[in-house]
């Protein structure tokens, strides 16, 4: 005849069966139900309340003058037409989903290339490493050239000017370089905080000048951040 | 030989399985499972790929303050038919198309989505003395890095509230006292060294 758990713990034992199936069932949930990828993280931004609906000032002000970081495809140089770099970009994006490089340039300065593949990469890798590295001395030594000294409030605003069809990552890598060169100067670090931009420099993203994305406007639109200065 | 063989049962016989080192490695298990996994949230959509950046920060919100996560879909999840197409648009459990050059149709969705948000959260004064009322709300911008730019900054507008929707043109005469406008944005990152 079984043992009844009364006997067993009169004798001193304890029934271990229903613990282990309890665990059993909690340990089937976790395995599951969790997932091991790495938690995100994220990166701030205030987006502009002030522009284009503000009242017009009594007096003309001198528009600030800007620094003007450009992203376009890769293999684009200076001196063409729009209706050639529209043909241009069309033979790029033959056959494939995402143009697969960027140059990226600050006013007139030589451009620098990003690979989208390697960016885009869920592996971390050296190559990742210094890709991202490369963009952030580059950018560091451009607006260095820039600095004004003075509060960070009272610097030049940073534009971010990117292709409308190039892939936001490489937007997002400079915007990240240059947020990484106002904590190097400031001495801040970020909170998270909406705070944190009340004595920053301002930095935006440029909206895209086009609504229509036709042939012609996607030319213009490569021209135009081409020869930006 | 026979007695060895009786002596082997008696064993049997008498045998309990000591199940302790077996509780002991389920524990280990347990505790493995519960500290190092992430249960799934269902905002966080597995087929993006974030881009990376090195001053990511792990996120907290203020005291007060909500967030909405706005998933932008890229090219990650290209060529799987049960996938959402590029530049579609996810926000809760709603999905909106944004890949149609000239339709404009899924930030009309977002937009009502983001009024109902704006109505229900709490509102400060624009530091900016602007006139608008801003929700205490940060929206989470989940964008692959293979979304097109172009979508990116078209879902800011119309975060800003400064987009005409029937036309997408800029709004005119926008009067800051009925803007709905949401200007605290994370974009969601990973650090370059993070293992995915």
């Amino acid at each position: 005849m079984a043992e009844s758990p009364d006997d067993k713990l009169a004798e001193g034992k304890l029934d271990l069966v229903p613990l282990i199936d309890c665990i059993m069932l909690l340990l089937l949930f976790f395995i599951l139900t969790t997932k091991f990828t790495s938690e995100e993280k994220t990166i701030t931004s205030l987006l502009p309340t002030d522009k284009g609906q503000a009242a017009a000032p009594s007096k003309p002000v001198e528009p600030p003058q800007m620094i003007n970081i450009c992203i376009y495809p890769a293999g684009l140089y200076k001196g063409g037409q729009p209706s050639e770099y529209f043909k241009q970009l069309n033979d790029m994006r033959a056959g494939i989903a995402v143009i697969p490089k960027a140059w990226i340039k600050v006013g007139n300065a030589d451009p620098i290339e990003m690979d989208g593949g390697i960016l885009q990469k869920a592996k971390s890798g050296n190559q990742l490493l210094q890709q991202v590295e490369q963009v952030h001395v580059y950018l560091n030594d451009a607006l260095a050239k820039f600095e004004k000294g003075g509060d960070r409030k009272t610097q030049d605003p940073v534009v971010i000017h990117c292709f409308s069809g190039l892939s936001w990552k490489y937007a997002l890598v400079c915007y990240d370089a240059v947020r990484a060169y106002e904590a190097k100067v400031s001495g801040r670090k970020s909170t998270g905080n909406p705070s944190d931009f009340d004595e920053a420099r301002e930095v935006d993203f440029a909206p895209p000048r086009i609504r229509d994305y036709s042939a012609k406007e996607l030319g213009e639109e490569l021209f135009e951040i081409i020869h930006m200065k | 030989m026979a007695h060895n063989i009786r002596k082997r049962n008696m064993n049997h016989a008498d045998a309990e399985i000591d199940l302790v080192p077996m509780i002991d490695c389920i524990f280990l298990l347990l505790l493995f499972f519960m500290l190092c996994g992430r249960i799934t949230v269902d905002q966080r959509t597995e087929q993006i790929t974030v881009p990376p950046t090195k001053t990511a920060a792990k996120f907290k919100d203020p005291n007060g303050w909500t967030r909405e996560i706005v998933n932008l879909f890229g090219a990650t999840q290209h060529g799987a038919a049960d996938q959402p197409p590029r530049n579609s648009i996810r926000i809760g459990t709603h999905t909106f198309n944004a890949s149609g050059v000239n339709d404009y149709s899924g930030y009309k969705g977002l937009r009502q989505i983001l009024d109902a948000v704006y109505d229900k959260a709490e509102k400060y004064d624009d530091p900016k003395k602007t006139g608008m009322r801003l929700p205490k709300v940060i929206i989470e911008i989940r964008a692959d890095g293979d979304t097109e730019y172009r979508v990116v900054q078209e879902v800011q507008q119309v975060l800003t509230d400064t987009l005409d929707l029937e036309n997408m043109q800029p709004k005119k005469g926008l009067d800051p006292k009925t803007a709905r406008a949401f200007v605290n944005i994370d974009f969601t990152t990973r650090r370059p060294e993070d293992k995915m």
